[in-house]
């Protein structure tokens, strides 16, 4: 076990979240060898609407530090945005867009406003798996416009050096016509790039993009299933007898 | 009234114990409810936030959690 063994990790979470867990996706069994496989925490409000998710294994230095960004974030929300549930998205969405520019130096527009498109369940065009459930959504990351511009390129080249180490580090591309350029981005760039159009979302609605198009893992068309992630300890940490 | 006492002291002890038996954190240091639901309606309750971890498979490999 990694990360969540961690006690100072264990007990920031206890005491700031409820913890629970859900099975999504499959993993291939190649003779007697599991392959595949993967990750993704998501720190919700309690009506299961995302704040913020971290995608893939990361050790607990990099997992404290998100669930403290959450902690501190939904905290400063709150404080601006009063009791009005459209300024706290708008202020989470922001804030999501700032994190990324600042970690990477890449900037986003936050998508503040959601228009109502919600599919309708008996229109024959509204895509279902052959049970007759809804496809998890493929949500679109707002675009990337380019870097800061308020950064000198040594400073920029820094920040992208820095997105480079971490975990899913990858292209993308920015700009349009001849300003287009790659930039360098990684798992948690593109999770901040998404949140800042999509946070507030439920999780329902998001995990389908998180697993496949953060993770590129394959989600099942099954039902997210509950079940028992850790096959090796019972309930009570003790070692499972085969 | 005595008797009473220790009764409602019994009965509360044994309630809680059982709460925590329904807790467990699988040999992390992170203690898990059973559904994202149940964890919504305590979080709720506690005035708390919620953490979902969504796994695929090959949960023996230690990089994963």
């Amino acid at each position: 076990m990694g990360a969540l063994t961690d006690e100072k990790l264990g007990a920031y979470i206890n005491d700031n979240f409820v913890s629970s867990y859900q099975k999504v996706g499959t993993f291939k069994i190649v003779g007697n060898n599991k392959q595949g496989g993967n990750v993704a925490s998501y720190f919700c409000s309690p009506d299961g609407r995302v704040l913020h998710a971290v995608a893939g294994p990361v050790d607990a230095a990099t997992l404290l530090r998100e669930a403290k960004w959450v902690v501190d974030t939904v905290k400063a929300a709150n404080k601006a945005s009063g009791s009005n549930g459209a300024k706290f998205k708008a202020y989470f969405r922001t804030a999501h867009a700032d994190k990324l520019k600042s970690e990477t130096g890449l900037v986003v527009s936050a998508v503040t406003y959601d228009f109502d498109d919600k599919q309708d369940d008996k229109d024959t065009l509204t895509y279902k798996d052959p049970s007759g459930r809804p496809l998890s959504l493929k949500l679109p990351p707002p675009p990337i416009d380019g870097p800061d511009v308020k950064l000198t390129d040594a400073a920029f080249n820094k920040l992208q050096g820095k997105a480079n180490e971490a975990p899913g580090a990858r292209y993308a591309s920015c700009g349009v016509g001849l300003g287009k350029k790659n930039v360098v981005v990684n798992n948690q760039a593109v999770i901040d790039q998404l949140l800042s159009a999509h946070a507030m979302m439920k999780i329902e609605s998001l995990y389908g993009t998180v697993f496949e198009n953060v993770l590129g893992e394959k989600v099942s068309t099954k039902p997210v299933d509950v079940t028992t992630p850790f096959t090796w300890v019972d309930r009570q940490g003790n070692k499972a007898s085969k | 009234m005595r008797l009473f006492l220790i009764l409602a002291a019994l009965v509360l002890a044994v309630s809680s114990a059982s709460a925590k038996e329904k807790q467990g954190c699988f040999g992390t240091a992170v203690d898990f409810v059973d559904t994202p639901k149940d964890a919504a309606k305590q979080a709720l309750k506690e005035e708390k936030l919620v953490f979902v971890l969504h796994v695929s498979g090959y949960f023996e490999d230690p990089k994963l959690t």
